[in-house]
């Protein structure tokens, strides 16, 4: 799988993985802003400017945009995160050209009042969706608890009242500044024509001016939970009980990440793990799960517990044995090779669809500038022994105080 | 675009189907099983999704333990599941790893131990399951929706159902089994970097002389349409819409799927268009076609805020009625774009492709080449839809509602 790089005069990278056997082209814009590069007053706008994206330009309407991705056949769509907002496309690959005209005209959009207004309506919508749903609030909740005053502790959506107070101007604003050339990459995978990519991204792009690069304050990984122990939410409607649980992990470019994924589907995975033995299989859980998130400068160890209300507190004391037993007793080599092949033949089976490395791709070459083929990953993951494994679990202790946020029926779930 | 298709027929009965990828790493495999829920007696609703999760607990010489490590030895992904029509067991490997995985599929299905000791615990994880379902309003909804609209036993839950679950003994999960679990009516689909001559034969060697058993007639009862208003403590406001159309297998169920396509299909859809981008009235709303084999439903799904639900299903309504008569031959050409990238995509997953040439056997008796699925997309004109719309408007409509209020369900619903 080719990699091919080329940067515009005004800083944009234009990047491409290509393969000769894909029957498909992604392509997508990667910016490099997200929730953790907001304030208090432009919380939730990311993901926000995300929606306003697809309302069209001063000379395409919102309908257009949709009529053109779905008369392309595009499976296209966006999403936000705290430090990235993505707009990407599928498409056939003689769409291609026209699906980078579109997807290029977008990231210049018009900010109509009117438009504004209507969508404002949508992010609310969105916000109550996810409120209705399990974990309740617990996830971003847990999340603000864990970073506290690092910038990383803000939700991607925002809350009901920040988007009900967002002026368009602010927008505007933050998207002159943040949408600049020199923090977003145009990124495609699969069977991509490279040469009309970059000749698109000039056309269409390269008027863009060069801003200096927007700031993201960085800081250091926090070791240890900001606000330590148990907050709760009260949901009557609840029929179980829900917990999230933090504690510190490895960053992004620590190369402890990849020991730490594998420790996460060793201790947590949704089947065969030690947790699902421990609490799943046995019928005690509806879910209890451990999973590993990283940021630029920052990684979490995220479990996640659902159950009857009434076993939340002694199931935590549960997985909290789990994990200190993982620390104290050597894991067995079996169990280590049996994660490991788990994590390899996701590399493998994900690596094969270029809808995927879109994602991959855009994104370390976004935050790091950097490529890694499947190939790469999959040495890596092949390479990681059991003493990794062991050293991450003595340098990110998971039975640490984390930050603990439980949603259920009565507050003393 | 140019295929590599096989089906062969066991001597005991049994289906197999298979695409070679030659680009691909991975295969993925399907076993199609009859023992769906649809066979849940009455009063013991959950029994087929109580018996999948125990065909996994210990199997041949496999402790329960054992299953789960022996497909992981190998890095295999897999999963089971059971819905109205069939319990399915899937996988996805590195091409390298089929024959290590087939004999523990074969264990799973021939050999399944029902051990006593493992029953309360696989019990407790069904029943943690539908606690969980409690908690998902758009699971409800559309739940709540099948069970007044579609003919029993088709609109059961196939998940089960809490107070009849509780009642499930080992013997119950037994009796289940011997009555479905048989290579009658299976489907092995494989997909992928596959070599077919071999696995055919590594399958006729696992399951060749397994013994097809005893037919099982549905009897459907007569359903819908009716409406139904779910109590819930939510924001939110949930409501669906169901009305009746052709199954896969009818002929016209290419103009009915993109009908409803145009209706609520892609972001440039009629609702999408009139309900989200226009009114702002919700995140979620789409349209959606959900077959069996011998009847088919179509759905509508919307999730609002409480006040702005009747609004939004009166929007809804609005368009269900103004269809007919009012499509344009670009919103034609646009679902032929979108299913023609959609079909072609699938060569990019091994998974994507079992799960389809499964699906087709099921319902058509044979595999479908794309070829011939796109040609007979390519082939509709709008005057082809408006006649089919014409002769099959959306009448008859369920409607069920999920939130804090119960919604004024119009009494001149189209019919």
């Amino acid at each position: 799988m080719p990699f091919l790089h080329e940067r515009l005069a005004n800083g944009l990278d234009v990047i491409a993985e290509t393969s000769d056997s894909a029957v498909s082209t992604s392509v997508g814009f990667f910016v490099l802003t997200g929730a953790r590069d907001e304030s208090d007053d432009l919380w939730g706008t990311s993901h926000f400017l995300e929606h306003m994206v697809f309302k069209g330009t001063s000379d395409i309407s919102g309908d257009e945009i949709n009529r053109r991705f779905d008369a392309m056949g595009a499976a296209a769509n966006a999403f936000t995160s705290e430090e990235d907002t993505v707009y990407y496309a599928t498409v056939l690959p003689e769409q291609q050209d026209d699906a980078v005209d579109l997807l290029a005209r977008m990231m210049r959009p018009a900010l109509r009042a009117e438009d504004f207004e209507t969508e404002r309506l949508v992010i609310l919508e969105e916000i109550r969706m996810y409120d209705d749903q399990p974990p309740f609030g617990a996830d971003d909740r847990c999340r603000a608890a864990f970073f506290g005053r690092h910038p990383l502790a803000r939700s991607v959506l925002g809350s009901t009242d920040s988007i009900r107070a967002l002026p368009i101007d602010a927008m505007r604003d933050y998207h002159r500044r943040r949408y600049a050339p020199g923090t977003m990459v145009l990124a495609a995978s699969g069977a991509v024509d490279f040469r009309a990519l970059v000749a698109a991204a000039r056309r269409l792009c390269g008027d863009w001016e060069p801003m200096p690069a927007a700031g993201r304050v960085v800081r250091d990984a926090p070791r240890r939970a900001a606000r330590p122990g148990i907050e709760r939410i009260v949901r009557p409607q609840a029929s179980l009980g829900y917990a999230v649980s933090m504690v510190a992990g490895p960053a992004e470019d620590d190369p402890d990440r990849h020991a730490a994924r594998l420790l996460a589907i060793l201790l947590g995975d949704s089947s065969g793990s030690r947790l699902y033995w421990e609490l799943v299989d046995t019928g005690e859980a509806e879910h209890a799960g451990c999973a590993h998130d990283d940021f630029l400068d920052a990684g979490l160890f995220v479990t996640q517990l659902s159950c009857d209300p009434a076993d939340v507190t002694p199931l935590l004391a549960r997985i909290a044995e789990t994990y200190a037993a993982a620390t104290r007793e050597p894991i067995a080599p079996d169990e280590f090779d049996r994660a490991r092949n788990k994590l390899a033949s996701r590399v493998v089976l994900a690596g094969e669809k270029p809808r995927r490395r879109l994602f991959d791709v855009g994104l370390e070459w976004a935050h790091r500038r950097r490529h890694r083929s499947v190939a790469d990953t999959l040495h890596i993951v092949e390479s990681l022994s059991l003493d990794d494994v062991h050293r991450v679990l003595a340098t990110w202790p998971l039975d640490a105080p984390g930050a603990v946020v439980v949603a259920g029926p009565v507050a003393d779930a | 675009m140019k295929q590599t298709l096989h089906s062969a027929t066991l001597g005991n009965g049994i289906t197999v189907v298979g695409e070679h990828l030659p680009d691909l790493e991975s295969v993925a495999v399907a076993f199609v099983v009859d023992a769906g829920a649809v066979h849940d007696p009455t009063g013991k609703c959950g029994v087929a999704a109580l018996s999948g999760e125990m065909c996994l607990r210990g199997a041949g010489e496999r402790t329960s333990r054992g299953v789960v490590e022996a497909f992981e030895a190998v890095g295999a992904q897999w999963s089971q599941g059971v819905s109205s029509t069939h319990a399915t067991f899937t996988g996805a490997m590195v091409a390298r790893h089929l024959p290590a995985v087939l004999p523990i599929y074969a264990d799973i299905l021939r050999r399944p131990l029902l051990p006593d000791d493992e029953f309360e615990a696989a019990k407790q994880m069904v029943l943690q399951t539908l606690a969980g379902i409690e908690d998902d309003p758009g699971h409800r909804t559309i739940s709540a929706l099948r069970r007044i609209h579609c003919p029993a036993p088709w609109g059961m839950p196939p998940e089960g159902i809490t107070a009849d679950v509780e009642s499930l003994t080992n013997d119950d999960v037994r009796a289940f089994l011997a009555g479905h679990l048989h290579a009658r009516g299976m489907i092995v689909s494989i997909a992928g970097r596959i070599d077919w001559d071999d696995a055919v034969k590594r399958l006729d060697d696992l399951f060749g002389d397994w013994q097809p058993g005893p037919d099982a007639p549905i009897i459907d009862q007569p359903r819908g349409p009716s409406s139904r208003h779910v109590p819930h403590d939510s924001q939110q406001t949930h409501v669906a819409l169901a009305w009746s159309v052709p199954p896969y297998r009818d002929e016209t169920s290419y103009e009915a799927t993109a009908a409803l396509s145009i209706l609520g299909g892609g972001t440039s859809s009629r609702l999408f268009t009139e309900v989200r981008e226009r009114r702002g009235l919700c995140y979620t709303v789409s349209a959606g076609y959900q077959t069996r084999r011998h009847f088919a439903t179509a759905t509508c799904y919307a999730g609002t805020s409480a006040e702005r639900a009747q609004e939004t299903l009166d929007v809804i309504l609005a368009e269900i009625d103004r269809l007919p008569g009012s499509l344009t031959g670009e919103e034609l050409d646009r679902v032929k774009a979108r299913v023609k990238s959609g079909l072609v995509m699938q060569q990019e997953s091994s998974g994507a492709r079992a799960t389809a040439l499964a699906r087709q056997w099921y319902h058509l008796g044979r595999i479908q080449p794309l070829v011939e699925e796109l040609e007979r997309y390519d082939r509709l004109t709008v005057a082809g839809l408006e006649s089919w719309l014409a002769a099959h408007p959306p009448r008859d409509l369920s409607v069920v509602s999920l939130g804090r209020e119960p919604l004024e369900v119009p009494r001149a619903l189209p019919a």
